[in-house]
């Protein structure tokens, strides 16, 4: 039955190749639609095997996309020796036409990344990577936000279909961080980690706004950890970044995954000064806090025994005013003139 | 949300709370908020706005003789400008523009080289002068609600003997005389709100900043003590206008109460009421509304009235119905903002037994309006659940004050207080008779305990904090805004007590011993807390191997001359489908993407690379170097791959790719096709280990704009690292590719893992002998085929008589019209034990020629 509702699939799809200027177009070909919606006709046991068969089949039809496509345009390309070192009957000196070394360039938002985390790993942070696609529990449920809570109103989150998320933050990973180290713990070392990474938010483009940015979330975990270590960790980081002593100042703030919760703020360091206004004076960099117990929890990290706190920083704006870059869409616009200057 | 500094000086006035904002200056008040309570947005400072304002007289009022719609006034201001022209009778002229000035009222005068409030906080604030407005003298101006930035009211001059309190007023009084004008409004972020109803209200914030300053603060009475037992007494016998009510969702809806208000007479507000409203952003609508918004701003607690005899006419019998249900899928309501919108099952509302009138916590229906003919009304006080709300907001797009406030979730237990309280207040003012008992949902056991409790320890608190706060301070810091503390008596040492904490009623957010903490934390002052850095174990914290391996790839190729790019990891789905990708079968599908452009995640980096050739070629056009490569590193995700050790998410490629371009002009300098170029780097990168092999078909994603024939597959001890080549027509003629253009894209972790680790070996002492050697072979013999057998025998006579040698590659030369072409390698070998003699290195060239001849047909020549 199935095998002759394949075989019509076949010459129907066949024919339509044959006349259509698209051969992409016998992809979306009613005749494959109706084989998959046969699948659900058919009895429990009957469903993987043919399900199998259909989809051997739409490979197949894929392949003949690929046979059309490719033999319209290779005709008229001339193969070469893929594995030679380089073309047939160059002349002289036939190594590869280098570029001039002064027009390469690494990424400034990577340079000051790596800049930022040769602090950190002197300071005695692991770096490690976040994730672009994550699931809502990481993003959400294991940092204490329930399902529906308004606090996520804060977070425009870019969703797949299949209800997967881009990260809005990279506090995506710490759940998935302290338990990676909460061995450490066991033996007396505090767990500490900085995540730099890319994230997204669903807002719209403007000269300050992107929604893809980079962000550095840092966790440190251990015993007796206080309010007063998280200042001074910060402290000392912006100190070594600043290359110069600044005040700082914690505003309360609220985030579900710590408490308390703050926005962390130095003293705007002198070359970044436009004037002595008050709006001139603090320059707020970071939300952190000490980590909500139910997120040590879900982590498996005993509350009562440790404490830890979290922050997360945005590094554009921080390569923005030490270079005087006017526009953030310059960051990902693979613009070689931005670039080059770098 | 904005508060008033002049409502929280009333409140103090009014209940004695026992905090006066106006024993600071607003600039200590703003510090102390930005260091103890939460970020301020702006501070509207409008003391010094009105000390020019005057309530005037009209004495005069006259057509202007030039213009139709003008009036020219002779105006007394009780002498009170000293600055102005006057008249013989020591009257002022100014020319009016509104429709309602009239001889003998009372309204307000801005005098020339006064602004105009409301443009105070435009960038230019318009300062008014004395000229001439078609041949007549106008000093200042005549001004209405709005210029005064009292409310939006625009359509005339103020009347100020519309307000009953200014029957007897003087010309001259100064405006700041008859209004509570000379406010500091402050707007604090609402997000630092999320977890505190009580912040949404005037009440709540005026207690935290009583207790940051350090003082003592005192509710209101009528807001602390549960009144429900009297009132209900109260009204028993009379119940002019009952209600039938049922709350018949009692999960989502944990208290709901009514009382309906009998023969109201109301029109608008005082003046004075609709300053206190518009000042924080609420319009003024009417007596009725505005009372129920006013104490909503105080307390928190969102309030909604209706028409009674509008309620009775949509309910099928005499008496009004009013009960909480979930919406029928598909029913429909008319919003007070005149939007029809259509229900869904999620949404609670509020119906009669025919008809939703409301939708719940969020707004109230149309056609139960309070307006100018309304006679009786009901007063709505719930509490609705804080998730439902959002949804119900969320879903329709109504973003309300009530929703800003219900979705924090405020305290049932409030209810009934500011229930009484308004109907007691709107009793007074709006001259109505208690209608009907009040009616509650819920009886809450008033003797029961209802309150949250949290037991802690002070060294507990002492240790988050890093503080060595005494028991008695932090029992001050916290009685301050009205917990209770007590000594739990469990034995614990006198220098570690345990503590009871009870939170007062409208504190819904405390509920473990962290929230003591901040609680503490906050009152005492983060800026008080003595730092100290962790404490650190000497052991180097591990590198991260992936991350240091793909800094040196960004040195390699940068020292290359190429230019490291960013792409956005969401593409076009066109873009892909130019490669010859199918979004729907390899992508993820982003279902709120900001645009088109935006849409798909990407199955490999090389399309966005592609994307960025053409603008660069553009941007350097005419230039002689027209020659560039951008790389980038970055995941790619294909639709479907799952993660291999968490498997609910997907699988995340570290990916390097790479492209290098050149326009028509720059490629002319470039002796070999773009592919061996772009091959060169990956020779580099993988130390001439990999191994290329014919691209045989586009199926995978990441193969799908290559060129068969002019691309290869890179492998690496037998393992697929990725593709280089150059790309097909197709896919350059859309993406509008120059001619030289080629690319490859590798798998970084694989690349990673198959390094070529350095294998050192001793240095001879004996000199190198050089020499080349060059053969022919049939045209279909790969490069790659001879050279393998070079390298097997050489390693072979190594082995044998351990010969250091080097093979590099030289010239490829195919004679025209011939099926024939000749390799040309370049041999260094050594020897450890002596000089090589040209005869030694031709017996080993000989053996080596005869294994290439035996399998390749190569000729020797």
């Amino acid at each position: 039955m199935l095998d002759k509702k394949i075989e019509e699939a076949r010459v129907a799809i066949r024919a339509q190749l044959d006349t259509t200027d698209n051969p992409r177009e016998i992809l979306k070909s009613p005749a494959i639609k109706d084989l998959y919606a046969q699948l659900s006709e058919l009895p429990n046991e009957e469903k993987a095997e043919a399900g199998k068969r259909i989809n051997d089949f739409k490979n197949e039809v894929i392949s003949w996309v690929h046979e059309a496509t490719s033999s319209e345009s290779e005709s008229s390309v001339e193969s070469i020796d893929i594995t030679a070192p380089w073309s047939a009957n160059v002349p002289g000196d036939q190594t590869a036409n280098p570029l001039p070394p002064s027009q390469g360039s690494t990424h400034p938002l990577h340079q000051e990344i790596e800049h930022i985390c040769d602090i950190y790993r002197r300071m005695g942070f692991v770096v490690e990577e976040s994730r672009e696609i994550d699931d809502d529990y990481h993003m959400f449920t294991s940092l204490n936000f329930p399902e529906d809570h308004p606090a996520r109103d804060d977070y425009d989150t870019f969703m797949t279909d299949e209800g997967l998320v881009a990260p809005a933050h990279t506090s995506t990973m710490q759940n998935r961080v302290l338990k990676k180290f909460a061995a450490n713990l066991e033996n007396n070392e505090p767990i500490a980690v900085i995540v730099p990474d890319r994230v997204f938010r669903n807002e719209d483009l403007d000269a300050t706004h992107e929604h893809t940015f980079y962000q550095v979330e840092g966790v440190f975990v251990g015993k007796d950890v206080t309010v007063g270590n998280l200042i001074a960790t910060l402290s000392a980081f912006m100190t070594e970044y600043f290359g110069e002593e600044l005040k700082t100042k914690l505003q309360p703030f609220y985030f579900p995954f710590t408490e308390p919760s703050f926005e962390f703020a130095i003293e705007r360091p002198e070359i970044l000064k436009k004037d002595d206004s008050e709006e001139q004076k603090w320059l707020e960099l970071l939300g952190c806090g000490m980590i909500h117990p139910n997120v040590l929890r879900e982590a498996g990290i005993d509350p009562e025994v440790y404490s830890g706190f979290a922050w997360g920083n945005g590094i554009e704006r921080m390569v923005m005013m030490k270079h005087g870059i006017e526009d953030v869409r310059h960051f990902e616009s693979a613009n070689l003139q931005f670039l080059r200057q770098f | 949300m904005k508060i008033s500094l002049k409502s929280i000086k009333s409140l103090n006035y009014i209940y004695e709370t026992g905090f006066d904002p106006y024993d600071y200056t607003p600039e200590e008040i703003v510090e102390k908020i930005g260091l103890q309570l939460g970020n301020v947005e702006s501070v509207e400072d409008r003391r010094g706005w009105y000390q020019d304002a005057v309530a005037v007289k009209v004495i005069e009022c006259v057509k202007h003789p030039n213009a139709d719609k003008l009036s020219l006034c002779k105006i007394d201001d009780g002498g009170a400008n000293q600055n102005v022209q006057r008249d013989e009778s020591g009257l002022v002229q100014v020319v009016c523009g509104a429709p309602n000035v009239s001889q003998g009222m009372f309204t307000v005068w801005l005098p020339p080289q006064s602004i105009v409030p409301s443009s105070r906080t435009d960038e230019q604030p318009f300062e008014l002068d004395a000229r001439e407005l078609r041949g007549e003298m106008s000093n200042g101006m005549l001004a209405s609600p709005k210029e005064l930035a009292l409310s939006d009211e625009h359509v005339g001059i103020i009347v100020l003997e519309d307000d009953g309190r200014y029957q007897d007023m003087q010309p001259g009084t100064p405006l700041t005389k008859l209004l509570n004008v000379d406010d500091v409004i402050i707007e604090l972020e609402n997000k630092m709100f999320t977890h505190r109803p009580d912040c949404f209200g005037e009440l709540g914030v005026a207690r935290e900043l009583s207790g940051i300053f350090g003082q003592q603060f005192t509710s209101p009475d009528w807001y602390k003590t549960a009144t429900i037992d009297n009132r209900a007494l109260a009204t028993k016998n009379e119940t002019l206008l009952p209600i039938d009510t049922v709350n018949n969702v009692q999960e989502k809806v944990p208290r709901f109460m009514l009382q309906s208000i009998a023969n109201v007479e109301f029109g608008k507000s005082s003046y004075q009421t609709q300053l206190n409203l518009a000042k924080v952003d609420i319009k003024p609508i009417n007596e009725i509304v505005d009372w129920t918004n006013y104490f909503m701003h105080m307390t928190g607690q969102p309030l909604h009235a209706y028409d009674y005899d509008k309620v009775v006419s949509l309910s099928s019998g005499e008496r009004a119905v009013v009960t909480t249900r979930m919406a029928e899928e598909g029913e429909t309501l008319k919003l007070l903002n005149g939007k029809e919108i259509e229900l869904s099952a999620d949404d609670i509302v509020i119906a009669t037994d025919t008809k939703v009138i409301g939708l719940a916590g969020v707004m109230g229906g149309s056609e139960t309006e309070v307006d100018e003919n309304t006679k009786n009304i009901i007063i709505e006080c719930g509490t609705f659940d804080m998730y439902a709300i959002r949804r119900t907001s969320m879903r329709h797009g109504l973003f309300t004050e009530a929703v800003t406030r219900f979705n924090k979730g405020q305290s049932p237990l409030q209810n009934d207080r500011v229930l009484s309280k308004i109907t007691d207040w709107l009793w007074g003012f709006a001259k109505g008779t208690l209608a009907s008992p009040m009616y509650d949902s819920t009886n809450f056991d008033l003797q029961a305990d209802n309150l949250n409790h949290v037991i802690v320890k002070l060294n507990f608190i002492n240790s988050r904090l890093g503080t060595v706060l005494e028991f008695a301070e932090v029992k001050k810091l916290l009685e301050s805004v009205e917990f209770i503390v007590s000594y739990h008596h469990d034995g614990s040492p006198e220098d570690d007590p345990t503590m009871i904490v009870t939170a007062p009623f409208w504190r819904m957010d405390i509920s473990i011993a962290e929230d003591i903490v901040e609680e503490v934390g906050r009152l005492h002052g983060y800026q008080n807390i003595p730092v100290s850095l962790p404490k650190r174990v000497m052991k180097p914290a591990p590198y991260n191997p992936i991350r240091k391996y793909k800094n040196d790839i960004r040195t390699v190729l940068s020292k290359q001359g190429a230019n490291e790019v960013l792409t956005y990891s969401f593409v076009h789905g066109k873009l892909l489908e130019n490669v010859g990708i199918d979004p729907e079968e390899y992508s993820y599908h982003l279902r709120n993407a900001l645009s088109p452009e935006l849409q798909f995640y990407r199955p490999s980096l090389l399309p966005s690379l592609l994307a960025k050739i053409t603008p660069n070629i553009r941007a350097y056009e005419g230039q002689s170097n027209n020659d560039f490569a951008l790389f980038e590193l970055g995941k790619a995700h294909v639709k479907g791959h799952q993660d291999e050790t968490e498997k609910a998410v997907p699988a995340e490629y570290q990916r390097l790719s790479y492209v290098r371009a050149a326009d028509q002009k720059s490629s002319k300098n470039f002796k070999n096709a773009a592919y061996y170029e772009v091959k060169s780097v990956i020779d580099v990168l993988t130390d001439g280990k990999a191994a290329y092999l014919e691209l045989d078909t586009n199926k995978h994603p990441i193969t799908a704009p290559f060129q068969i024939g002019r691309s290869a597959i890179v492998e690496v001890d037998g393992v697929v690292l990725g593709v280089v080549g150059e790309f097909r027509s197709e896919v350059s003629k859309t993406l509008k590719l120059p001619t030289c253009c080629a690319g490859f894209e590798l798998d970084v972790e694989l690349l990673m893992k198959h390094r070529k680790s350095p294998v050192y070996r001793k240095l001879s002492s004996f000199p190198s002998t050089f020499q080349d050697i060059t053969f022919e072979v049939g045209s279909d013999i790969s490069w790659s085929a001879l050279y393998a057998i070079l390298r097997a025998e050489f390693e072979v006579v190594d082995a044998e008589d351990n010969l250091l040698y080097d093979i590099t590659p030289g010239e490829i030369f195919v004679p025209e019209d011939s099926d024939k072409k000749r390799i040309t390698f370049h041999i260094e070998l050594a020897s450890y034990e002596k000089t090589l003699q040209s005869s030694d290195v031709n017996t080993i060239l000989e053996t080596i020629s005869k294994v290439a001849h035996e399998r390749l047909e190569a000729v020797r020549i």
